[in-house]
């Protein structure tokens, strides 16, 4: 007893205080740090819309809302006239083509690789899904213009150029001529390029559906796709939109390579063979070379990019929450 | 000792099943053995489970009471590395045959697991969704058939009004009665429980319970559990298994009042497991 109150003496309230005291200090700074690291990315942010706004600014009051619906690309003309409607189309279709294509094959590799791949292939393919991952822009930009366009226009276009000549609607968008340089060429390697994230994304979250959950449904009698369909990605679903938008993000976003194989053409052609441009290639090629209005119209190009993928994404979110909604969540 | 064993019993009250005449054998289990990978799990199992029956299978655990249940659905297939040898057959059908189609034989067995496996959509879909893979029937149809499952699963007066609301959204003890629901949906002749009521509380083991009597009546039941007077309350016939061999397996009643083997005696007694 004697012994157990001298020690409550000893560590008097007082002592313990301070201690805490201390820690309270650590917990602030503490509090602080995270607190600016967070805000950080606000101001970062609001500095960009900020900067965009003012460049383009003088475009904007040249040109106003017409910019939008203008087809003309003509910066060397008398008055110059510019307007975005070719590279926003150039940019959402491409990606349009590009998710098309990616979402069925990126989700059936991740399907494949977790549900049904023998255990010695799966380390091979998911490495090469990584390295495909790794591999810099330019150089599927090179491999799009050297490799790639010539096989597409050799091969493929003529091909399905001559497979739906004269079915109405089809026709019109698989027209020819065949061109190394087009619109097509630039989604097919969009897909490639962001085939890796849609992988990779859809692996992980495949992996954390309950053993119990597969089993259960394979216990009602279902086939392997079945699993797949009706519990595998209703259940994921949150995780794999996900991977996709981040893939939709880098599509829409993407550069170099789509510059070195688009063709560069503001002219909306209704053919995905013929060339394009989308808003990023736009500016990548002529920045350099661009001083007073027409940089100003190149910036505001930049600010509509913004402005629409902030679009995409939250159509995504809304998207998601419809889904969630039939679920009955 | 045997003196304890039947005073445990009956002073823990427990409803004794009457003693059933043998029924005629639904599955037949001959020279089983099961292996994972080099591991040898299952040693020499002989029994039968007999149609309209409950059978309960009790043991410590590792014991390979789930294992032997994971081979009636062949639900040891999705792994690699995982065989069986010897015979096991559901009326004349050899489950072990490798050309079996294993979609038609899960569902002739069903299994209800032990964690609440209700699958991401609505309550109504959990159980269309097993009906749907095997006929093509008319809304009206389904939502008879949903009926009757859910009251199956005596569910029914629970969920009538939300029938569109998420599978997640019920209780533990409701999501359990669904899925078990869900299973007697697809028409099954064997259903599988692997330790049904171990995630649920005293009142919901109760129905789980209840249900799987009534169950009974129509259906071949096969049960592991942990908590043995569980097994007593709702089994015809008992399977003490230890270390992968079937130690002992006999009526019910016979194996909680007067069991053969001194080690059935050790475990009902609570001296070892």
């Amino acid at each position: 007893m004697a012994v157990q109150s001298d020690i409550i003496d000893d560590a008097g309230p007082y002592d313990r205080a301070k201690a805490l005291g201390a820690f309270k200090l650590g917990d602030v700074t503490f509090y602080w740090i995270t607190r600016l690291s967070a805000i950080s990315v606000l101001l970062i942010l609001g500095g960009i819309i900020i900067s965009l706004i003012v460049g383009a600014y003088p475009a904007m009051r040249e040109f106003g809302f017409s910019f939008l619906w203008t087809q003309r690309w003509a910066p060397s003309a008398d008055p110059p006239v510019l307007g975005a409607l070719g590279p926003m189309y150039g940019t959402l279709v491409t990606s349009f083509i590009a998710m098309l294509i990616a979402i069925p094959v990126g989700l059936g590799i991740a399907i494949f690789l977790t549900e049904l791949c023998p255990q010695w292939l799966r380390r091979p393919i998911g490495m090469a899904i990584e390295l495909l991952a790794g591999i810099p822009s330019i150089i599927y930009g090179m491999w799009g213009f050297f490799v790639l366009g010539p096989f597409l226009a050799n091969s493929f276009q003529p091909f399905m150029i001559k497979i739906f000549d004269g079915v109405p609607v089809l026709g019109a968008i698989f027209a020819g001529p065949p061109s190394y340089l087009s619109t097509f060429n630039a989604a097919l390697i969009l897909a490639i390029m962001v085939l890796p994230f849609i992988t990779s994304i859809s692996v992980d979250v495949f992996k954390t559906v309950p053993p119990v959950l597969k089993e259960a449904a394979y216990g009602v009698g279902c086939t392997t796709w079945e699993v797949v369909r009706s519990v595998v990605i209703p259940y994921t679903r949150v995780g794999i939109i996900g991977g996709v938008m981040l893939a939709l993000g880098r599509a829409l976003g993407e550069t170099m390579a789509v510059t070195f194989i688009i063709g560069n053409s503001f002219r909306i052609s209704s053919s995905i063979f013929a060339p394009g441009t989308t808003i990023s290639a736009a500016i990548a090629s002529e920045f350099a070379e661009s001083d007073g209005l027409h940089q100003s119209g190149l910036i505001l190009l930049g600010l509509l990019l913004f402005v629409l993928t902030f679009f995409v994404l939250a159509a995504a979110r809304l998207m998601l929450m419809r889904l969630d909604r039939k679920a009955g969540k | 000792m045997s003196d304890l064993s039947v005073s445990m019993s009956a002073s823990g009250g427990l409803p004794q099943a009457p003693v059933l005449p043998e029924a005629p054998a639904k599955v037949t289990v001959r020279n089983l053995n099961f292996y994972y990978g080099e591991h040898h799990a299952l040693k020499n199992i002989n029994l039968t489970l007999g149609a309209n029956r409950v059978t309960a299978f009790i043991g410590p655990s590792g014991c390979g009471k789930s294992t032997l249940l994971r081979i009636f659905n062949r639900m040891y297939d999705l792994y690699p590395g995982q065989r069986a040898t010897g015979q096991l057959m559901l009326d004349q059908t050899n489950i072990l045959d490798p050309k079996l189609d294993l979609n038609l034989l899960r569902a002739r067995v069903g299994m209800v697991f032990q964690k609440p496996t209700p699958f991401p959509m609505t309550i109504y879909e959990n159980i269309a969704f097993g009906i749907r893979l095997y006929e093509k029937i008319s809304k009206s149809e389904m939502d008879d058939r949903v009926e009757k499952a859910l009251r199956g699963g005596a569910l029914w007066n629970e969920v009538k009004d939300k029938l569109n609301a998420s599978g997640l959204s019920l209780s533990g003890g409701q999501q359990q009665r669904l899925c078990i629901a869900r299973t007697v949906a697809v028409r099954p002749e064997v259903i599988l429980f692997d330790e049904p009521c171990s995630a649920l509380d005293p009142i919901s083991t109760a129905k789980v319970e209840e249900l799987i009597q009534e169950l009974s009546e129509n259906y071949t039941i096969a049960i592991v559990t942990h908590n043995m007077q569980q097994a007593a309350r709702v089994s015809d016939k008992t399977a003490f298994m230890y270390l992968g061999e079937l130690i002992e397996f006999d009526d019910t009643s016979k194996i909680f009042t007067s069991p053969t083997d001194r080690r059935t005696q050790d475990y009902i007694t609570g001296r070892f497991g």
